[in-house]
């Protein structure tokens, strides 16, 4: 492995990897001993999240602090280095049939520490929650290279203010996280994913109803015809031809799922040209899979992701999706939308495409972010969406936390 | 800027009839749950609107007078103990559910609405808010939010943090900010996650949204009787051992079913060492399934007697049981103080046999009823707040059980708050630099510490000037 690397073409910086946290924060102080900012990372699977660095550093990754600490299964909680891999914990996980039910991309080298900062999510989101769900614990070193915790190892616990809550989604701008514990949850009994196809006009009607159905989804996706042929290649088939697709999960005990699939099938409207079809068990584990790697697609030159409504997918989605050649993947039940543009596309072009889409998305409470684009492109893009209300008490806590402005320089909303 | 000049100037903002300055009057709002230590405000103001905090905050900020915010006083660890006195401000006067979106799934609600109102808006349409901490008919939203209110259905639900989407926030200096809002994901940080749980110290909390969710669709509930309390425990780590998240899972000791079944008659056995309150909730399709499996859990671990509620009517008098069980205490001793421990799930056998002992070497009556699926331990101490010999063995006796929490890897507080009441107990949960940060963090919000001075952290010599003394715990 090279020793430098090179974040959105700024570079090459220096790539330290500490194998302690006691390294870590040596590493931490030299590096502002010396003026020089300090980045993050963890597997670099989402380096090109957020702007180019502003300021000349070293980069650290945590990659080598990777151990299983405590994992006592009887109190469903697991403590781990950050470095740890989201293949190696779930598999560790899955010997006590026991799991994190928040899909992580690539998992084979995405780190825990990296998809906590990046905060990624995946369709079980809607039923299971995201990160700042799980974390119990947290240890960051900070930026003099103490190692601080907050939170503890027990499932229920409000001593001390929740910094948890403030690591999780803050980029690596607040300090390195370098370990972490999870609550966990039980492996479900059964799990089944029903897939609908459908025209465009139907779309809407059926979220609606999927909403008001006797059934409690934990996932509910929306694809259109172009994302579908990549998610059902990659799954090996299994999702219909149509203009758009839904995709509904259940997990529980056979009966609870059971009876849902055929409680969603009798509640599905009637011909409309609606066609149903039903995976179970270990059937529907390889569209699981595809539905969740999906967001990081690495066929695209531009990925962007808007927060919305739930109400508001839909329409958010079939504006000019097709026209402008985008692929798309919601999380509908929780109002996130992934748009994915491969092809010729120039960053003209692109502006121009989100443009609209960052209008409707504010206009619908959300943001919309972009997600993965050529770094030469970031300057013209709204990398990170409309500024919020609240974005000048977010650099209040940026500047008490990390008042040098050590980590990641540039690159967040503060 | 004079005492005298700051009243009149909180009077002109809240108006004559939400103000109070008079001793008699003042009395209510001395302590909270947490009677140990007691000390009035100097006033009290009941504003009605986000722009009438804003110009309360700005007053005392101007006057440089201490100032917090109080909800129904529901707190059990002096959260809303107004130190050295100031101006406390009361939000329940802002109580309108504002808006509700079932097909987006949240409400907006001001500070000062009753947690169980919340629900009782939404139960016509099939949804509730989740977070149900025992004094759901009198806590309010505000507070909850501030001690990031737990109840007996976290379990499987999640505590109040999960809950909470957005904030209006009132910053000490007076500044407003929009946290969050009904969209997840967000770009930036959570400064909504970090807030709750932060008992007033970053500022206060003016409106909430709030996540709504699906009711259950059935429940079973089952009531498991059990000689001994280790047999209850080790049925609890079976249940969830076996992959079942129940939607409650409580335990109540024999010393509470006595006083519980004086108050409400439910039929519980007097001779039993403990009952497990085991309740599994969702869709009625599997839900027997999962029912019997806990019962077999239960016998499996001794059970007396598995009974189960035939009708919603039983259903609703035992949660009742559950939930009043504290007002039932009162027929045990005239004073008690309820702690807040947490253990991991497999060292409740321990704490519970330890907080026996310690019961009994401080000869102090101990109570149990707590949320079992969390190894959340609620012991009650019982005592005469009269008598000063019993007040001091009580607080002993609670140290004792709280470091034995942190002794099993758990922690001094899963859902009441540090308060003033567990201040001494940071030093051992966390390190300087631990604590250091979180001081950083709350400089972010409230940089002169005057919204809720004295609380969650302890204070490197006297920052406030006291108005009042007060009755402060010796310890």
């Amino acid at each position: 492995m090279s020793d430098t690397c090179t974040i959105d073409d700024f570079g090459p910086l220096p790539l330290r990897r500490p194998a302690t946290v006691a390294d870590l924060g040596e590493t931490i102080r030299e590096a502002a001993a010396a003026g020089q900012a300090v980045y993050p990372l963890g597997g670099g699977t989402m380096l090109g999240r957020g702007l180019p660095p502003t300021k000349p550093g070293v980069a650290v990754t945590t990659a080598r602090l990777d151990q299983i600490l405590d994992y006592p299964a009887r109190d469903m909680t697991v403590t781990v280095q950050a470095g740890i891999t989201l293949a190696r914990l779930g598999n560790l996980l899955a010997t006590e049939n026991q799991r994190l039910p928040v899909e992580v991309p690539n998992a084979s080298r995405a780190t825990l520490g990296g998809a906590m900062a990046v905060n990624v999510s995946g369709p079980r989101r809607y039923g299971n929650g995201t990160l700042r769900d799980y974390v119990i614990g947290i240890s960051v070193v900070n930026d003099q290279g103490h190692e601080i915790k907050a939170g503890g190892r027990v499932v229920k616990n409000v001593a001390g203010y929740d910094l948890c809550k403030l690591y999780v989604g803050s980029l690596g701008t607040l300090g390195i996280i370098s370990q972490v514990t999870l609550k966990l949850k039980p492996r479900p009994e059964e799990h089944a994913l029903l897939t609908l196809g459908c025209g465009a006009e139907t779309v809407g009607p059926l979220l609606d109803l999927l909403h008001r159905s006797r059934t409690r989804p934990v996932c509910l996706e929306l694809l259109n015809a172009a994302a579908a042929r990549v998610v059902g290649a990659a799954a090996g088939g299994g999702l219909p031809e149509a203009p758009w697709v839904i995709v509904v999960g259940f997990e529980g005990n056979r009966e609870a799922v059971g009876w849902q699939v055929q409680q969603l099938i009798r509640e599905a409207p009637a011909g409309q040209g609606i066609a149903v079809n039903v995976l179970a068990d270990t059937s529907a584990d390889p569209l699981w899979a595809a539905l969740g790697e999906f967001a990081a697609w690495p066929d695209a030159r531009l990925t962007f992701q808007a927060n919305l409504l739930p109400s508001a997918v839909a329409a958010f989605c079939l504006q000019g999706a097709d026209a402008d050649g985008l692929l798309v993947q919601a999380h509908a039940g929780s109002g996130i939308v992934i748009g994915h543009a491969g092809g010729d596309l120039t960053a003209e072009r692109a502006a121009a495409m989100l443009k609209g889409r960052l209008a409707t998305a504010t206009a619908a409470r959300g943001n919309l972010i972009v997600t993965r684009c050529p770094p030469s492109w970031k300057a013209a893009l709204p990398v990170w969406g409309t500024p919020r209300d609240d974005a000048w008490l977010m650099r209040r806590v940026k500047d008490a936390l990390d008042p040098r402005g050590l980590f990641n320089p540039g690159r967040f909303v503060v | 800027m004079s005492p005298t000049r700051l009243i009149d100037r909180l009077r002109a903002v809240v108006g004559r009839d939400a103000l109070l300055t008079s001793p008699s009057d003042l009395l209510v709002y001395e302590c909270d749950g947490y009677t140990i230590e007691k000390n009035t405000p100097d006033v009290v103001v009941f504003p009605t609107s986000t722009e009438q905090v804003v110009e309360v905050v700005k007053a005392c900020h101007e006057a440089g007078v201490p100032f917090l915010p109080r909800g129904a006083g529901t707190s059990l660890a002096g959260g809303c103990l107004p130190v050295g006195g100031g101006v406390m401000i009361a939000l329940t006067r802002m109580k309108r559910i504002l808006e509700v979106n079932l097909r987006d799934r949240y409400a907006v609600v001001e500070a000062g609405v009753v947690n169980e109102w919340l629900s009782t808006r939404l139960r016509p349409d099939g949804y509730h808010y989740a977070p149900d901490p025992s004094s759901q008919k009198a806590c309010t939203i505000g507070g909850n939010v501030a001690t990031n209110s737990g109840g007996p259905h976290t379990l499987k639900y999640g505590v109040t943090v999960n809950h909470v989407m957005g904030l209006d926030f009132v910053l000490p200096d007076g500044r407003v900010a929009q946290t969050g809002g009904p969209t997840e994901d967000n770009p930036g940080y959570d400064l909504t996650g970090v807030i709750v749980g932060s008992e007033g110290t970053f500022g206060i909390a003016t409106k909430a949204t709030v996540r709504i969710t699906r009711s259950p669709e059935a429940y079973r509930t089952l009531l498991g009787v059990f000689e001994t309390v280790d047999d209850a425990t080790s049925t609890i780590s079976d249940i969830i051992g076996a992959g079942i998240i129940p939607g409650a899972l409580e335990l109540l000791d024999a010393l509470i079913l006595k006083a519980v079944e004086e108050a409400f008659h439910f039929g519980f056995p007097l001779d039993a060492g403990a009952v497990l309150i085991m309740e599994v909730d969702g869709l009625e399709a599997g839900l027997d399934a999962d029912a019997e499996r806990i019962a077999e859990c239960a016998r499996r671990n001794r059970a007396r007697e598995v009974r189960r509620a035939t009708s919603e009517a039983e259903r609703a008098l035992l949660w009742k049981a559950r939930k009043q069980s504290f007002g039932a205490i009162g027929r045990l001793a005239n004073s008690y103080c309820c702690q807040d421990g947490v253990v991991p799930r497999t060292k409740l056998p321990h704490i519970l046999r330890e907080i026996t002992r310690i019961g009994e070497k401080h000869a102090i009556k101990i109570a149990n009823v707590f949320h079992a699926g969390d190894g959340n331990i609620h012991p009650i101490l019982l005592f005469d707040e009269r008598d000063a010999d019993q007040v001091k063995r009580v607080l002993a006796a609670s140290h004792e059980i709280l470091d034995e929490c942190l002794n099993c890897g758990g922690s001094v507080t899963g859902e009441h708050g540090i308060g003033v009441e567990k201040i001494d107990f940071m030093p051992k949960l966390f390190t300087p630099e631990d604590l250091a940060m979180m001081l950083r963090l709350r400089s972010a919000f409230n940089p002169e510490n005057r919204c809720s001075p004295a609380k969650m952290f302890p204070t490197a010599g006297a920052c406030i000037e006291p108005s009042k003394a007060g009755r402060r715990a010796a310890l």
